[in-house]
């Protein structure tokens, strides 16, 4: 699965997890989940819940970034990384 | 612990006895003992008894010497053996030895200043009929409900609204404000409640009734002179102040049980009830099927060491759904949580044993600082003191234990606390809690959103801070908006008051007396919130009271099976009525489409967070509410009993009561 398809089933999960009760909601790949209100804390758990049980992508504590979750085109970015390498190591960075 | 009603005419037209039979049959399970009424041309008092102190003697309306005074009340005045014997000493003549007619006495020598002396959880109706006023008053921190209405120029009150309603006289209809408070806070923020033209009497306030109006006052407010340093004085004055809560609150004719969560708290009120009590002790706890509710290990821990009898009812999801439509019924509002249906089953097994008073433990995570919620504020101010640290937001991984680990980490998760609002707002710390209940409006029909579209309850709730808020501490700012905003108007009355009275059982709350509560708000800080440790002087006063393990325990956040009690995963029965879209009787206050998606998600597992959790609770129980009171379509209620025999009929012109 290419990035453009993982980028696509995960923003049809974000409407539909996220967004049904929202349906004038415009949400761009790049917006920030969280600063839009799209995803909270509670949110963050579900969509990690997601990314493995669609992709099967196990999220690891550092991994949980900004960076790699931040936005859909963000998620798309570091799914599509993980899985091109065999989900061994994080597809860019985070703290530690 | 009673259910009491009134009405109060600014025109000498006469209260029915059939008017007042009404409204006291709606409240016949807060007070299956006996009943009573005095109907006069201005003025009626209706009231059930639950008989707890001088059950011989306490019968209500009760009156003064010569019938002057009469008074209808509903909870324990704990120091009435003391101000007996001072009002005695002043000249007042006792016919009895119940706490009634302390209040009587106390009201003829001190007027509205006896509110300042009264130790207790309460709320009453004086009627004076040499002045023709009638005074209602309720506790300091809103254990026991008064509700009123102005109906065409009368004075409607009583302890629950169904009352009102049963008058004939007062309307039910809702007040989309309230409710949208509901779906903020979690409750309407008293005097306001769901229902249009009903309000609350606060907490620690007063109101009386002369000449067609209400005049309102307060008579305590809360307050936070935090002390610099702990005094060496302290711990031995918590153990003074918890021993002599105690003591007071098993000032009972009946014997005293306790609720027993598993948590500090109840093993607190549960330890000092059995050293105190002249009655064996016994204890009632609710055991959940779900493992990650369930707290029955540390249960028994307590109830091995205090050698009580100990009773225990299980809970399952089924058992949920089943009692919910009684829940609703008697919360009076729509609920975002399923938390009050265990407390109602736990009341019911309760009175099976013949308990009509227990001791339980709320109060002390407010007065403590022992909610989750404490921490996350610290901890919020601690990291946006320093936005650069990145050490520093790891500490939120520490929060929250108990839900699930999959994304409780990392700077994503971190994030999203330090993004919830400006250190600056007043509502700093509840403001994440306020916006993920604010969830549910994303389900709001459009009718609603246009109605509500100029009303904002943050707003509002930051307008009605009192003009100390701002001097006080960060979070004795969040403890006093947790007792104002949940404390009262959501724990202690729809998980509170109203699930134990279902069942004519009352709870006492030691915690709650005000001398305890002004001991904690003199403490400094860093006594009840230490680090990341909650309830420190607590832990460290309990050391040898309390076992180890339960000691050391974090704090367990009390819930109860939400969507799992509704769908299984179809919806029961009732619930797949209530939330049809084709459904004549719904509500109108959300929006059928997305109800139906939110219905499809729960059908098919996909509904598993938070927010949708709220929202189905949300909407079941609104809906429920709509019909029950509102629209009148629900089911006969069924406990509408004809009133007993009354203990005390009066009328006009019956000059001495005996």
């Amino acid at each position: 699965m290419d990035e453009s398809a993982i980028l696509t089933r995960t923003r049809t999960y974000v409407r539909d997890t996220f967004l049904y009760m929202r349906p004038g909601f415009a949400l761009g790949d790049r917006d920030r989940l969280l600063q839009r209100g799209v995803i909270d804390s509670m949110g963050v758990m579900e969509l990690i819940g997601f990314l493995k049980s669609e992709f099967g992508v196990v999220v690891a504590d550092e991994e949980i970034t900004e960076q790699n979750l931040g936005t859909l085109a963000d998620i798309a970015r570091y799914v599509a990384g993980k899985r091109g390498n065999g989900g061994r190591t994080g597809g860019g960075g985070g703290e530690g | 612990m009673c259910g009491l009603a009134g009405v109060a005419r600014h025109e000498p037209r006469g209260v029915s006895v059939e008017t007042l039979d009404r409204m006291a049959a709606v409240l016949r399970h807060r007070g299956p003992d006996g009943c009573g009424r005095y109907a006069g041309a201005r003025v009626g008092l209706a009231h059930v008894r639950l008989s707890i102190i001088d059950v011989a003697g306490g019968a209500q309306p009760l009156g003064n010497e010569d019938g002057s005074v009469l008074v209808v009340y509903n909870g324990e005045v704990y120091n009435y053996l003391e101000l007996q014997a001072e009002l005695a000493a002043a000249g007042h003549r006792f016919r009895t030895r119940s706490d009634t007619e302390v209040l009587v006495h106390a009201y003829e020598e001190w007027g509205t200043a006896m509110l300042d002396r009264l130790n207790g959880q309460f709320a009453f109706a004086i009627y004076d009929r040499r002045k023709e006023t009638v005074l209602l008053a309720r506790d300091r921190f809103g254990v026991r409900p008064l509700f009123y209405s102005v109906a065409h120029g009368d004075l409607f009150f009583a302890s629950e609204a169904k009352a009102l309603f049963a008058s004939g006289e007062v309307e039910a209809a809702p007040d989309p404000v309230g409710l949208d408070q509901v779906f903020t806070f979690w409750a309407a923020r008293p005097p306001r409640t769901v229902f249009r033209g009903v309000h609350a009497l606060e907490p620690g306030c007063f109101a009386v009734w002369r000449d067609g109006a209400l005049r309102h006052g307060r008579y305590y407010e809360l307050d936070y002179p935090e002390g610099r340093d702990e005094s060496p004085e302290a711990l031995p004055a918590l153990d003074r102040l918890l021993g002599s809560s105690v003591a007071l609150r098993l000032r009972s004719d009946v014997p005293v049980g306790g609720y027993l969560s598993g948590g500090l708290d109840s093993s607190i009120s549960c330890a000092l009830a059995a050293r105190e009590s002249p009655f064996a002790l016994r204890t009632f706890s609710v055991t959940f099927d779900d493992p990650r509710l369930d707290e029955r290990e540390f249960q028994l821990l307590v109830a091995g060491q205090l050698n009580s009898r100990h009773f225990v009812r299980a809970i399952g999801p089924g058992d949920v759904a089943a009692v919910f439509p009684n829940v609703v019924w008697h919360a009076e509002s729509p609920l975002v949580r399923t938390a009050p249906a265990p407390m109602y089953l736990l009341a019911r097994l309760t009175r099976e044993h013949d308990i009509k008073v227990v001791l339980t433990g709320e109060g002390s995570d407010e007065l403590f600082l022992g909610y989750d919620l404490f921490k996350e504020t610290a901890l919020r101010l601690f990291c946006l003191r320093q936005p650069q640290s990145r050490s520093r937001p790891r500490l939120f991984d520490r929060l929250y234990p108990y839900l699930d680990p999959r994304g409780r980490r990392g700077d994503f998760w971190r994030r999203s606390f330090l993004e919830a609002g400006p250190p600056d707002d007043p509502l700093f710390s509840h403001l994440p809690r306020f916006l993920l209940t604010s969830r549910i409006k994303d389900f709001y029909s459009a009718d609603l959103r246009a109605t509500l579209a100029d009303v904002d309850p943050l707003q509002e709730l930051r307008a009605a801070l009192p003009p100390r808020f701002a001097a006080w501490s960060p979070l004795n700012r969040a403890a006093y908006l947790e007792m104002v905003t949940l404390l009262s108007p959501y724990l202690l009355s729809a998980q509170g008051d109203r699930m134990s009275l279902a069942h004519g059982v009352e709870g006492r709350y030691p915690f709650l007396d005000h001398r305890l509560f002004e001991f904690s708000a003199r403490l400094p800080t860093q006594s009840k919130l230490r680090g990341l440790r909650e309830k420190a002087i607590l832990r460290r006063w309990a050391r040898h009271v309390v076992p180890p393990a339960v000691r050391q325990r974090p704090k367990q956040p009390y819930r109860a099976p939400d969507i799992p009690a509704f769908f299984s995963p179809e919806p029961v029965d009732y619930v797949r009525e209530l939330l049809d879209e084709r459904s004549p009787a719904r509500s109108g206050l959300f929006e059928p489409q997305t109800v139906a998606a939110l219905v499809q998600r729960c059908r098919t597992g996909a509904a598993t967070g938070f927010r949708e959790s709220q929202a189905v609770v949300a909407v079941v129980s609104a809906e429920l509410w709509y019909r029950q009171f509102i629209a009148n379509t629900a089911p006969s209620r069924g406990s509408l009993a004809p009133l007993p025999q009354p203990d005390v009929a009066l009328e006009d012109g019956v000059a001495a009561l005996s």
